[in-house]
């Protein structure tokens, strides 16, 4: 299933499920998602879904060392799941988020450029252990804190940098490290799949869960399942999701399985990009 | 013509009689003074250097014995201390709870809400929702984000009334009302949350599609707008061209005050169950009867979280002195604007909504966003910043906006048309003349 396919049979049915909403499912929470496609897409959700794709977002904090009393702050939309994740407070119907699951403190502030500044008013004021930020807004973050002179690890550990079915390059990456002075992390959304993978610090490879996601990496013909090692599209099938159920979604991320085995988390995937 | 019976909410507390509502809120309002004085530095220090103990309180007037606050004394402890929590919220560290920031010119401040301050806050206001028309097993359109404190009660209220909850990508800037338009017409809602400016883009919207409002809103029951005063002759034309059974108002901050409109629209009833509202003079602080225009000072009910006893929220409000034919007995609200968006012109104090009601009588213009241009030096006219409208020629419109301004609030207008306004947070109410630069017509 791709993308394409997705947006071809929203239009041919006029569902905006793309007729992938379960019969007999009652959704109970529907989010339309960030795609730039001729059409939008949604998905929806309900308590159980929510519960498992929270508990991938916990996993992703759990990666980067997050635990009780952290406080955490979110520089992104508040319909991204990462946002929306969060906490049971951010969305309705979800029993515990990442932040409740963990007993860390979330503050969210809204992904537009402009709101850079407020931003560094939450990393001066708020202090948080982790600083999630969409691609798009570090650029403006980082002259924010330019301007204002701050160093930035006297603030926070680093910064996760954030995007839907897209990751920064290992070039860009490098290039905000030097700049701001810590880390900066990856997190993979693929939305449509309701999907999440973290860049763990120790090997600086994407870790995802096999028991919530089947991850494969295939080559440009779906049909040809390829050797792992190489880099190829991932392909993601969803275990949890029972509204929108996913399977086999071909990605527009490009990626290699390695081997398992990393220490902070030796059963888990492994994903190089 | 007779009204039909508006179905009950779940108790009848919003039709006690006046002196059990006192009685409530006195208690209410005793825990909360305690509460502050035993655990919130910021009051205690604040009650002390005024010589007030909360044991004192025999009375709701007793309570202007307290000091009233504005976000500025906030703002500076937040730089005194380096943090955002200044003394003014309860921790439980094994509570779930999540930070939330009011934003505005002044800089911004921070909302420690937990989960009990959000099912008591959430769970008043799904009683607004509930008059405002929601039931289980509607979908609600919730505009809304996530980091936003409305956000935070609404969850409560979609988990508490048992509707589904529909959410547009992005946020709600006019550049996302593309998205909530695909929203409306692709997921159909019955209910639509919304904020009064991006209500309008999303209108602009259609208009720029060239669709019909019905068939935008179409399946739409009930729209619940909030963020801004909407002038009466504006939601009559709106009901009528989206075809929904009713459009309601809804008044609030975070800091602690619901209001909401009945199916009269005689004004908003105030939540008495979580706030108690005063209107005092903006310079001696002195309290005002009903009836009167003045700043909406606010204290919070609810002992969660962060507290707010006796907050200047620095908006233009007053109590109105009649009771609403609804029956029920929170009395009504209106609050016109911010203190900071008053205009002075030819003698007069005016707010944006003053002027919005002039435009709304003239047909082309009901519901084009506009500004209030504020000149360096007071003026003997007023003089707007409008958006060019869709249909119409812009000189009889012109001329027929100058009578209605003059009928209404006897004095000139000069009206600069725009194609486009800037895009602003909360809509756009008054630009400085520095910031538009000279007229331009």
């Amino acid at each position: 299933m791709t993308l394409e396919e997705l947006v071809a049979e929203k239009i041919r049915s006029g569902d905006p499920y793309s007729l992938r909403c379960a019969k007999g499912r009652l959704p109970l929470v529907v989010f339309q998602l960030e795609y730039d496609t001729e059409t939008a897409l949604y998905v929806a959700l309900d308590r159980d879904d929510l519960k498992h794709y929270a508990e991938a977002l916990r996993r992703c904090w759990s990666l980067l060392g997050l635990k009780r009393g952290d406080r955490v702050a979110i520089f992104d939309y508040g319909t991204s799941p990462v946002s929306y994740l969060a906490s049971s407070l951010f969305t309705p119907y979800l029993k515990q988020g990442a932040a409740d699951l963990l007993g860390c403190l979330p503050i969210c502030n809204d992904g537009v450029s402009h709101m850079a500044r407020r931003a560094v008013d939450i990393l001066r004021l708020v202090r948080p252990r982790v600083f999630f930020i969409r691609n798009d807004c570090l650029q403006p973050f980082t002259a924010e804190v330019e301007r204002e002179g701050l160093r930035l690890s006297d603030y926070t550990l680093f910064l996760v940098a954030v995007e839907n079915e897209s990751l920064l390059s290992k070039t860009e990456q490098g290039a905000f490290e030097r700049k701001l002075g810590v880390p900066v992390y990856r997190l993979l959304r693929m939305d449509a799949a309701m999907f999440l993978a973290m860049e763990c610090p120790e090997c600086r490879l994407l870790h995802s869960w096999q028991d919530l996601y089947l991850v494969e990496s295939v080559a440009e013909r779906i049909e040809e399942q390829v050797d792992n090692e190489k880099e190829h599209r991932l392909v993601i099938t969803n275990r949890f999701a029972r509204t929108c159920p996913t399977l086999r979604y071909l990605s527009q991320i490009k990626g290699s399985l390695e081997p398992a085995g990393c220490p902070r988390g030796p059963k888990e995937y492994r994903i190089a990009t | 013509m007779k009204k039909a019976r508006e179905p009950v909410y779940l108790d009848s507390q919003d039709t006690w009689p006046a002196e059990k509502l006192r009685r409530l809120q006195f208690r209410k309002l005793k825990r909360m003074l305690g509460h502050a004085y035993q655990n919130l530095p910021f009051y205690r220090r604040r009650f002390e250097a005024s010589h007030f103990h909360p044991d004192s309180v025999k009375s709701l007037q007793d309570l202007l014995r307290v000091p009233i606050f504005t976000k500025r004394d906030l703002l500076r402890e937040i730089k005194e201390k380096g943090s955002f929590s200044v003394g003014t919220e309860t921790f439980d560290g094994g509570e779930r709870a999540v930070l939330c920031m009011t934003s505005g010119t002044l800089g911004t401040s921070f909302l420690y809400w937990p989960t009990k301050w959000r099912s008591i806050r959430g769970g008043s206001l799904a009683r607004a929702y509930w008059w405002g028309g929601l039931r289980s097993g509607m979908r609600m359109l919730m505009a809304a984000p996530a980091w936003h404190s409305l956000a935070v009660q609404e969850t409560e209220v979609v988990q508490k009334i048992g509707a589904t909850c529909v959410i547009p990508w992005g946020t709600f800037l006019p550049r996302f009302s593309g998205n909530f338009l695909d929203t409306m017409i692709e997921v159909r809602p019955d209910f639509v949350s919304i904020f009064l400016p991006m209500f309008y883009a999303l209108l602009a919207e259609c208009r720029r599609r060239k669709m019909s409002l019905a068939r935008a809103f179409q399946g739409v029951k009930y729209i619940l707008v909030g963020g801004a005063p909407m002038t009466p002759r504006t939601r009559e034309k709106l009901k009528e061209e989206t075809g929904v059974v009713d459009i309601f108002e809804g008044l609030g901050n975070p800091e602690g005050l619901t209001a909401m409109e009945c199916s009269f629209h005689r004004g908003h009833h105030i939540f008495l169950d979580c706030c108690h509202v005063e209107i005092v003079d903006p310079q001696t602080h002195e309290p005002l009867p009903a009836g009167k225009r003045g700043t909406v000072v606010i204290t919070s009910l609810i002992p969660y979280g962060s507290v707010y006893i006796r907050y200047d929220t620095e908006d233009l409000g007053e109590i109105l002195p009649e009771r609403c034919s609804c029956g029920r007995t929170w009395p009504l609200l209106e609050v016109y604007d911010r203190q900071a968006n008053i205009v002075r012109v030819a003698g007069k104090e005016l707010v944006p909504y003053d002027a919005r009601l002039c435009v709304d009588e003239v047909p082309e213009l009901i519901g084009i966003p506009f500004a209030v241009i504020r000149e360096e030096r007071a003026t003997a006219y007023l003089r707007l910043l409008i958006q060019k409208p869709p249909t119409g020629e812009l000189d009889p419109i012109g001329t027929q906006l100058r009578d209605r301004v003059q009928e209404r609030l006897q004095i000139e207008v000069r009206v600069d048309w725009t194609e486009e306004l800037p895009e602003r947070w909360k809509g756009v109410a008054v630009i400085e003349e520095k910031d538009w630069g000279a007229p331009h017509v």
